[in-house]
């Protein structure tokens, strides 16, 4: 039984080099939701199409639906499948990969929003927080009540820096505002998200922004007449007056990326130890938009001209202004501003990032503090 | 905050959240009365959720949603009344293989619908004069679901229906002792099947009104465990129409509150309490020596004639 | 009798165990039939879909392992319903006490402190006493109080569901885990092993198949065994009998909740090593586990063979997902079709159809019925 075994992974192994050696690549995709989700499993899945259609080299698979504790099982069977590379698109997974990774050591890995890399096994991420703050600033501008709604699914340091920034630039705009936050603890629950919405709208809230994985806030805000920004997918269509802006996602910039430099042999299952895309603006890996090509929704495009702020840098300026001068100085190549350049501090008078620093990449993916403004419970939350 | 405006807001959404737990309450209500315990409401509903949604997108009509959102519903519940009355089937398994049965189908049926807006979804109303009122207006009559009302008002019929009428009576001897009620001349297995549709027609709108009214939009297992807080409500109303509102308005206002007390409270907590509740009332009727309305027969296939 | 064209019905008392069998396999088979359509009509052909399956489970180590894999928490947790529904206790709490016993081994592997060896015995002593506790609340309520043991245990698995968010969004987040809501990973001595080139936690397999063994053991040979049987024909005949009803009760869902539990140390010591969200430690086996029972009808023995199905369908349900491409829901209808089917046939078990002779068998009234 035994042996067979070791046959069959043998010639498992066998058929995975020989694909290599011809230049072709076949690569798995691991979704931890549906992919119809209209979230993360949603926007990997079209990033997966593009890609798909962009290279004769490339077959592409993917399995949707997958338990954390199951990963192992599934990578083990698209391997079988022929699969030379694996992306694994969930942090639950990431203990998972990392095995298989070291099970399967001539199939390449690649581990989305981990820490943990192999020779095989590289991280990637597209990271929106400098999206969060550009959004950040159009809802300082835009809220009359200076409360801000926030629906967080979880709190994790990815869903905190991102509430973090949107405040900075919240209160760039407008230094009183205050971003109040409920968290549903879910990725995915329409009704949590409602009610979580509802709640910030009793409370005084009147623009939101959220990170879960369904349109139900930019719904529930059109439904009482207020702005929102989308969450990954273009969810201007779903409220095409009230969708101020949002984040969008490009996920096929890094795969187009990784795989390429596969195809090209710049990548091996021997030098991923060190690969770790962090990719930003500037490599258009993400976008700001209500859609797709849409930065600002051209209905809020007067409000925000006509609100005129009296910026320490800048001087005077309007947010629309200020909206398309950050955000060249972020999407340019040479990157002349970060959201969280100090100095920052904590919501408990700490300072957190000192005067001119920039925080590195580990600062932002451990990242449990909140700024001044942030209002509500905020589990994880560093004493003193 | 003033207490008016929190007031407002909890009772406002708890009407909200708990439209969806009234109608199916009331469903599984008939259909336990009757003897027949379908623990497939969560199936029902989400069944009702995705045709409602399928329905109102194709065509435009949030209402004809709705209304096909019953006849799955109903349909669905078919399934269970043949099982479990015809075939004497055990009606916990039949009610658990429903759920299993739905929720599957309609994510598979559904795949294609998935991340769509509704282009019309059902609008939500603000009585004319009485949201006037003040205190009470905002907080009953602006910007309410139609389903809503009809929900309060259906409670009232049935509940006048079951305690005032002979039909009640009909009905609540077949859950008491069909044996008796047979007797009697009443055709029980007739009785069963129509509380059992009943059931499902009411558990279909609950659904619809999640995907076309309550968040107009369809996903994959969207009705999130209510199926289940309406089996919980059925015992905490005792199988009383009439508590049922009073019920799904606390449910529903807990579940709000577990958002709105966050900084206090782990939602968690809240979240667990409607299946607390469920357990500790029946535990004091228990302790009480009260049956507390549970139907004679409930759960208990009905055999004529046979020793 | 009953009359149905040329054939009469007639009902037996006992069905034989070949009638069970045979009616058993019928509503599995068309279950499958129906999936054959649904195949068919998701554009895959239904024999390549089933030889496809066949091949990837059945037909490799691998696949064979991973059938093992699933099927540890079904018999575990499908051996303790058998015990239970020969009590005519209707525990569907299996879940909510697998889920309680992955916490308390979860307690015992990251806080106790008992050092190497002791720790996974340890943590399957704790895992039984959780699960244990979790099942004899609704014993208790069901006897002294007249509580619904549906009902209970049924909300029980909702409230265990949320003590296992709060536990790891709360006072369990493990420090190491950057903020996300699991617990740390369990030190390795808290690991179970498995068989090479596998994920099959072998300890826990081992103890399925004896829990199994010995529920046969006490159902037929022991007084309590006795009891319990009594109890499941009619608790008239058990109060006849002089049977402590309380202590039969309470000592089925002590086995029942308790096997559960182990079934929930496995999969946290076995295959995830850490605790984390109540539906990423479970896949629904403590609900699959019911239809186990069920298929089983009352035979712990049965119970290895009909996990071991289950294990199958499991198996086959990432089949389904990788190599045929089609949605996971496909196995929640399949689950929902073959309960449906297995409920739906029982009665023919409790008849037999015979040929009337040839004389008669086209006089009369079609259809009629005479009781």
């Amino acid at each position: 039984m035994r042996r067979i075994g070791i046959v069959v992974l043998a010639a498992l192994a066998f058929l995975g080099l020989s694909a290599l050696a011809e230049g072709n690549i076949k690569a798995g995709f691991i979704y931890v939701g549906p992919i119809g989700d209209y979230g993360w499993s949603h926007a990997h899945n079209e990033a997966r199409e593009i890609v798909d259609q962009g290279f004769d080299w490339l077959e592409t698979l993917y399995v949707e639906s997958v338990p954390e504790g199951e990963v192992e099982t599934f990578i083990d069977q698209l391997v079988a499948q022929g699969c030379n590379v694996i992306f694994a698109t969930s942090f639950g997974f990431m203990d998972g990969t990392l095995a298989a990774a070291q099970r399967h050591p001539d199939v390449i890995f690649a581990h989305c929003s981990g820490f943990k890399r192999a020779p095989n096994m590289a991280t990637y991420m597209a990271d929106f927080y400098q999206v969060y703050y550009l959004n950040g600033l159009m809802a300082g501008a835009l809220t009359k009540t200076g409360k801000i709604g926030y629906v967080g699914a979880f709190p994790i340091p990815e869903v905190k820096r991102h509430i973090n920034a949107f405040t900075i630039g919240a209160r760039e705009v407008n230094p009183n505002a205050e971003v109040h936050v409920k968290w549903i603890y879910e990725w995915f629950n329409p009704a949590a998200a409602k009610e979580a919405a509802e709640a910030l709208i009793a409370e005084g809230c009147d623009v939101f922004a959220f990170t879960e994985d369904s349109p139900t806030v930019v719904q529930v805000a059109a439904e009482h007449g207020l702005p929102s920004f989308g969450h990954y997918s273009p969810m201007y269509d779903f409220a095409p007056d009230y969708v101020v802006s949002g984040q969008l996602v490009h996920w096929e910039a890094i795969y187009r990326d990784f795989l390429k430099k596969i195809h090209d042999g710049v990548y091996t299952p021997k030098n991923l130890q060190h690969v770790d895309y962090w990719w930003l603006l500037s490599q258009g890996a993400v976008e700001v938009g209500a859609k797709p090509g849409m930065m600002i929704n051209p209905v809020f495009e007067d409000d925000l001209k006509a609100c005129v702020i009296d910026h320490p840098v800048f001087g005077k300026i309007s947010a629309y202004d200020l909206v398309m001068t950050r955000y060249n100085q972020m999407a340019d190549p040479g990157v002349t501003f970060d959201p969280f350049q100090g100095p920052v501090y904590d919501r408990k008078g700490n300072l957190v990032i000192p005067e001119g620093m920039w925080p590195s990449v580990d600062t932002l993916i451990t990242l449990e503090w909140a700024v001044e403004g942030v209002v509500g419970p905020w589990p994880g939350e560093p004493e003193e | 905050m003033d207490w008016q405006s929190w007031l407002i807001g909890i009772v406002g959404r708890a009407l909200a959240f708990g439209t969806p737990l009234l109608w199916g309450t009331l469903g599984e209500i008939y259909a336990e009365r009757a003897g027949v315990v379908n623990l497939g409401v969560e199936g029902m509903m989400v069944l009702g959720a995705f045709s409602a949604f399928a329905v109102a997108q194709s065509t435009g009509h949030p209402g004809l949603g709705i209304l096909v959102a019953a006849l799955v519903g109903g349909g669905a519940a078919l399934i269970h009344a043949f099982l479990t009355v015809t075939l004497r089937a055990n009606q916990y398994v039949s009610g658990l293989a429903l759920t299993m049965f739905g929720l599957g189908l309609a994510g598979l049926l559904g795949r294609g619908w998935e991340g769509i807006p509704l282009k019309q979804p059902l609008p939500s109303v603000t009585v004319p004069g009485l949201s006037k009122i003040p205190l009470l207006g905002p907080m009953l009559f602006e910007d309410q679901s139609i389903l809503t009302y009809i929900g309060l008002v259906l409670a009232v019929v049935l509940w006048l229906l079951l305690y005032r009428t002979r039909w009640g009576i009909v009905l609540r001897s077949v859950g008491e002792s069909p044996a008796t009620a047979d007797a009697l001349g009443v055709n029980v297995f007739l009785v069963r099947y129509l509380a059992v549709i009943l059931g499902g027609v009411l558990a279909g709108v609950a659904g619809g009104y999640l995907s076309v009214e309550y968040r107009p939009s369809w996903t994959e297992g969207m009705t999130a465990g209510m199926g289940w807080i309406v089996i919980a409500l059925t015992i905490f109303a005792g199988w009383d129409p009439l508590q049922a509102i009073w019920g799904s308005l606390f449910f529903g206002a807990l579940y709000h509150l577990s958002y709105r007390l966050q900084a206090w409270l782990p939602p968690e907590l809240l979240k667990l309490m409607p299946y607390a509740f469920a357990i500790l009332v029946l535990a004091i009727a228990g302790l009480s020596g009260r049956r507390r309305g549970a139907p004679g027969a409930l759960g208990v296939p009905y055999t004529r004639g046979e020793k | 009798m009953r009359r149905v064209g040329p054939f009469i019905l007639e009902r037996r008392r006992a069905p034989s165990r070949a009638v069970v069998i045979g009616v058993s396999v019928l509503a599995v088979l068309a279950a499958l039939l129906i999936m054959a359509i649904i195949f068919a009509g998701y554009g895959v052909n239904p024999w390549h879909a089933y030889a496809t399956i066949g091949k990837s489970t059945l037909g490799s180590r691998y696949g064979l392992m991973e059938i093992l894999r699933r099927t540890i928490p079904l018999l575990l947790c499908g051996v303790g319903l058998v015990i239970a529904f020969r009590a005519q206790f209707w525990n569907i709490g299996a879940e909510g006490q697998l889920l309680a016993g992955a916490v308390a081994a979860t307690g015992v592997a990251l806080y106790s402190g008992i050092p190497g060896p002791w720790l996974l015995p340890a943590m399957f002593g704790a895992g039984f006493l959780a699960g244990a506790v979790w099942g004899i609340i609704p014993a208790f309520l069901k006897v002294k109080l007249r509580v619904n043991d549906v009902i209970t245990t049924l909300m029980m698995n909702y409230i265990m569901i949320y003590i296992v968010d709060w536990l790891i969004h709360g006072p369990w987040k493990g420090p190491t885990m950057r903020g996300f809501a699991y617990t740390d990973i369990f030190p390795k001595a808290a690991w179970l092993p498995t068989l090479p080139l596998s994920r099959v936690h072998w300890p826990t397999l081992v103890i399925g198949v004896a829990a199994a063994i010995l529920a046969a053991l006490i159902l037929n040979r022991t007084r309590l065994g006795y009891e319990i049987r009594v109890v499941g024909e009619s608790e008239g005949a058990a109060r006849y009998a002089g049977i402590n009803f309380l202590r039969v009760s309470l000592a089925v869902m002590i086995l029942s909740g308790g096997l559960a539990g182990l079934a929930g140390v496995g999969e946290v010591a076995g295959i995830h090593h850490r605790l984390l969200s109540p539906t990423q430690v479970s896949m629904g086996y403590g609900y699959t586990a019911i239809i186990v029972a069920w298929l089983a009808r009352g035979s712990p023995g049965v119970a290895i063979v009909t996990s071991l199905f289950f294990g199958l369908i499991f198996a086959a349900g990432d089949v389904i997902k990788t190599v045929l491409r089609m949605p996971f829901q496909v196995t929640g209808v399949f689950n929902g079709l073959i309960l449906f089917f297995l409920i739906g046939v029982e009665p023919l078990m409790y008849w037999r159809v015979r040929l009337l002779p040839k004389g008669e068998r086209w006089t009369g009234k079609a259809g009629s019925s005479g009781s």
